[in-house]
């Protein structure tokens, strides 16, 4: 019994090695594992042998079945390789894949996606509003009443009011999308954290890092006890996620009439790794976001008392943002439709 | 504003190289936006926000620099005993009508007996370095003064001052008035400016008048140093599109307690390079008195506000070196007075403001905020889901994104079938390239296909933007369209994407009529703002069928005529037990339809389905002539 059981391993074993396909190891696990298989016709003799005896000669036979099984897997998954490789040897592998006809997302759609999604990590909710806007928003109500100084520095395209009741020089498109911060805060109670997108306008000449058409995020936020360190720390956080780790940023103090403090902040510009180049201005840094504590003035304007909420509101230069993060050295080039511009991204 | 730091050390002591000063310079607020060295010199090119007039001055600039390396400036002394404090030795007449109303105060004062001449060399380079053309020492003087300290100073001849009279008032309008610089303008109503006995000799705060300006042989001069309305003053110079280094700095905000010292330096430089002598009082008309003003700053707000806490000795400091004179007036509040070239120091955040930047913003711990989130839905949400799944959808079917401009022209609109007259236009375009907001996107997704032709064969583009409808502004309507062309798709694969996209939205509607065919290629546009508010997309799901469908392809002939649209309707009409049709194939008058079967309950039987089929040839043929193909 012991010597039929080992035979029946060994030359189960040496078939399985010299086996070519899987038919023909199908073909031998019949032989013998099947209902009348060489192996299972042995186990059936087993009860014949004396009682002392079964239990040695049991733990072989169950031995033999496994290294029967083991061996006949093993020579199977050797044999499907063998097959995929001569499948693969068949075409030449090193001709260039076909891919899928799938156009592109603008990369300033790209960056915008993502500063959505950086500042809704940080509970800000994303508003929209027009970009024919009145006086009132674009300019009186962010302590820019008419005739101030503070005006000159956006200039502004002012909308044709013929045959309208609307005065001339009423009506204008938006110069910047802080035009939002008093629509929004007149009609809601901190605390609030919003941004909005969009396009602005002004009477620009176009240059390399000038339009007369170009986007901006807008951002917002207002509760009790908000501080100036909260508006660095929020810049710093939100630069980081966008351009990556290693930029760098600096503050410098500015004036824009509805914030107080005014905050301007600067990266290194990319296109030039800071050594100076036209995008610039051969600063070697590149103004990006506008900001500050939001003016007292514009919280009464909006309906809140300053002694009791305060906020910071910044603007990101979204078109310059998309031309830093791709080392684009012309603001140009993302309002040009040119393929091979967009097949980039 | 050019800065030559030569004349910056006149009144200040540097220690910082030119890049670091203008490093920091930057960080308290003045701009440096470039550093030109030249042989003998370093220029500074800075930006001046318009909240500063002061440092539209060079010892405003010196003012911040001194804060800056924690050190006094040094004003320059006027010479002891100078003429302009005793008593003129004769006094030539002049009568000064002024309203302070339109001209808050009026400093001035005659020197008789003067040489007008080129001016000596020091002050021409120095107005050269500044980038300003010398014309003659008493012109330059003025400048020169106005340049150094701030207060714009006019000098008339005196002598073409028609009766001795200067009577300040607003014009009436369309009055000729000839600058200095021989420019004739017809004035807006509410211009200031000084008559004499016959005509306008003056157009205050922006440019002094032809007919009384100092040339060669002047030998009399009336030197004025006003404080002018900020309003009024921009209003004109906006109405005239003429600005001067004065009406900046009016605009802004003169100092209005610095007319008397700046008079006093201008007669100082008069009497030595053009010599003379005063011949008349010093005139300085006003009903305030234009002292420095008080303003209270709360340390526990000031930290609050900064997120830091800066201590007391420390605010104090900072204060000083800006020349705020604080006073600790109680345990929480120091008192500061401010003297009268900071305009714009009127409330205590503008303080707050002071104490941050000349503490050094980059030493600012950063923060993050504290608050709640706010969980309350803001008005003029936008959702980005719903635009990014639609953009998906079509890059997915191969169109490429692009963005164009807003603005677009006469001929775009015209080309295009578009009504120029009923489109918003700008008043005062960039050009008329950029006159007219867009109505439709087809115009720049149109010239973006011919742009990309010359490059590639397969063009498939789309944009999701802003039209502008309405023909007046009142009428002014600001919509999403999302739009695309396509030069390799034909009718139905663009047809397909826009179901595709539909479907996904939940929304129920035959894309058709977004569609149209050019001799460029297949174009859609689609109210994208309408896609938002009809969208739908709660999703429910349906058991899979447990019994399986009995599926036959049925082809018969029938007019062209007749559309496929109506065919399907008619065969799914026959039974409820047809869960699907399909058109599989079009040849001449033969369609192929593929027709699924099915039950929910249970399995159908050939029977069941011959029996449906014979229905539905029956009613096509009845319908329309149709029958099925041998």
């Amino acid at each position: 019994m012991e010597e039929e059981l080992i035979q029946i391993k060994n030359s189960a074993v040496s078939l399985i090695l010299d086996a070519k396909d899987k038919e023909e190891l199908l073909d031998l696990k019949i032989r013998f594992l099947g209902r009348n298989g060489r192996f299972t016709l042995a186990i059936k003799e087993l009860s014949k042998l004396p009682k002392e005896k079964r239990p040695e000669i049991g733990r072989l036979a169950n031995e033999v079945k496994n290294t029967i099984e083991e061996t006949i897997s093993e020579k199977e998954s050797r044999v499907t390789k063998q097959r995929f490789q001569e499948l693969k040897e068949k075409i030449d592998t090193t001709i260039q894949g076909i891919r899928p006809p799938i156009g592109h997302l603008h990369p300033a759609s790209q960056v915008l996606y993502d500063v959505v999604d950086v500042f809704k990590s940080l509970g800000f909710q994303t508003a929209d509003g027009p970009e024919i806007e009145t006086d009132y928003y674009n300019f009186t109500a962010l302590n820019m009443p008419p005739n101030a100084p503070s005006r000159d520095t956006q200039a502004t395209l002012y909308l044709d009011t013929r045959n309208s009741k609307v005065k001339p020089g009423e009506i204008l498109l938006r110069t910047q999308t802080s035009s939002m911060q008093v629509r929004i805060m007149e009609k809601i109670k901190p605390p609030i954290r919003v941004i909005v997108p969009g396009k602005t306008y002004r009477v620009d000449d176009v240059d390399a890092s000038h339009s007369f058409e170009f986007w901006q995020v807008e951002g917002f936020l207002v509760d009790e006890n908000v501080r100036l360190t909260d508006l660095f720390g929020t810049i710093d956080y939100v630069l980081k996620k966008l351009m990556g780790k290693d930029i760098k940023i600096k503050f410098a103090t500015t004036n824009f009439s509805f914030v107080e403090p005014g905050v301007d902040t600067y990266i290194e510009c990319t296109v030039c790794k800071g050594k100076g180049c036209s995008f610039c201005k051969m600063t070697g840094w590149s103004e990006i976001m506008p900001a500050g504590m939001i003016h007292p003035n514009v919280l009464k304007t909006a309906g809140y008392d300053p002694k009791k909420v305060s906020g910071f509101a910044f603007a990101i230069g979204l078109s310059r943002l998309v031309t830093l993060r791709y080392q684009m050295d012309d603001l140009r080039l993302l309002t040009n439709p040119d393929l091979r511009i967009i097949e980039q991204f | 504003m050019l800065v030559p730091l030569s004349w910056l050390k006149e009144y200040v002591d540097i220690k910082l190289s030119p890049e670091k000063l203008g490093e920091r310079l930057t960080e308290v607020g003045l701009g440096t936006e470039k550093i030109i060295k030249t042989n003998d010199d370093v220029i500074f090119e800075f930006e001046i926000t318009p909240n500063r007039p002061d440092l539209l001055s060079i010892i405003g600039i010196a003012r911040e620099i001194a804060a800056i390396e924690n050190t006094k400036i040094k004003i320059p002394p006027l010479r002891p005993g100078f003429a302009g404090q005793a008593k003129p030795k004769k006094t030539l007449p002049l009568t000064i009508k002024t309203d302070s109303k339109i001209n808050p105060r009026f400093t001035g004062i005659i020197i008789d007996g003067i040489t007008v001449k080129e001016s000596p060399d020091w002050l021409k380079e120095k107005l050269i370095k500044i980038g300003q053309r010398p014309i003659n020492n008493i012109v330059d003087i003025t400048n020169y003064v106005m340049f150094e300290l701030g207060n714009p100073i006019h000098a008339f001849d005196y002598k073409k001052i028609r009766g001795s009279v200067m009577r300040v008032h607003q014009a009436k309008g369309a009055e000729k008035f000839t600058s200095v610089d021989g420019v004739t303008y017809r004035l807006p109503k509410g211009a200031v400016v000084i008559s004499d006995s016959e005509k306008i000799i003056d157009l205050c705060g922006i440019k002094g008048g032809l007919n009384s300006g100092t040339f060669e042989n002047t030998k009399t001069i009336f030197i004025r140093v006003p404080v002018e309305i900020p309003v009024l003053i921009r209003r004109t110079a906006t109405s005239l599109s003429l600005r001067s280094e004065a009406s900046s700095i009016f605009e802004r905000g003169v100092n209005a307690g610095g007319t008397v010292d700046a008079l006093k330096r201008c007669i100082e430089l008069v009497l030595r390079e053009a010599g003379g002598q005063i011949a008349s009082e010093l005139f300085d008309i006003k009903k305030e008195v234009f002292l420095p003003w008080k303003l209270n700053l709360e340390l526990e707000r000031l930290n609050k506000i900064l997120g830091i806490s800066i201590g007391e000795g420390e605010v104090l400091n900072l204060l000083q070196r800006l020349n705020l004179n604080p006073l600790k007036k109680t345990k929480n509040i120091i008192e500061v007075t401010i003297p009268t070239y900071r305009n714009d120091l009127k409330i205590e955040e503008d303080i707050i403001e002071e104490v941050a930047r000349l503490y050094g913003y980059n030493k600012f711990p950063k923060t993050i905020p504290q608050g709640q989130i706010p969980t309350a839905q803001i008005p003029y949400l936008k959702d980005y889901g719903v635009e990014k799944k639609a953009k998906s959808i079509l890059i997915a079917s191969g169109f490429s994104e692009i963005y164009t401009y807003s603005l677009v022209s006469e001929k775009d609109l015209l080309e295009n079938g578009l009504n120029p007259n009923k489109s918003l236009r700008v008043d005062n375009p960039v050009s008329r390239e950029f006159e007219y907001l867009r109505t439709s996107l087809v115009p720049s997704l149109k010239k973006a296909l011919i742009q990309n032709k010359p490059y590639f064969e397969k063009i498939n583009l789309f944009e999701l933007g802003k039209v502008y409808l309405g023909s007046y502004i009142d009428s002014a309507l600001e919509i999403y369209y999302l739009s695309g062309i396509t030069n390799e798709k034909n009718f139905y694969e663009v047809k397909g994407t826009i179901e595709k996209l539909f479907d996904d939205c939940g929304i129920n509607e035959d894309p058709t009529r977004y569609i149209q065919i050019f001799d460029e290629g297949i174009f859609f546009e689609l109210n994208f703002s309408d896609i938002l508010s009809k969208i739908n997309l709660s999703k429910k799901y349906k058991p899979i069928p447990k019994y399986p469908p009995i599926i036959e392809d049925l082809t018969i002939e029938v007019s062209e005529k007749i559309t496929v649209r109506d065919i399907i309707a008619e065969i799914k009409k026959q039974s409820p037990l047809i869960r699907q049709v399909s058109l599989l194939d079009v040849f001449e008058n033969s369609r192929t339809f593929h027709i699924v079967y099915q039950h929910r309950e249970r399995n159908l039987t050939n029977g069941e389905v011959s029996k449906i089929r014979e229905k539905i040839l029956e009613a096509l043929k009845k319908q329309f002539k149709a029958k099925l193909k041998e």
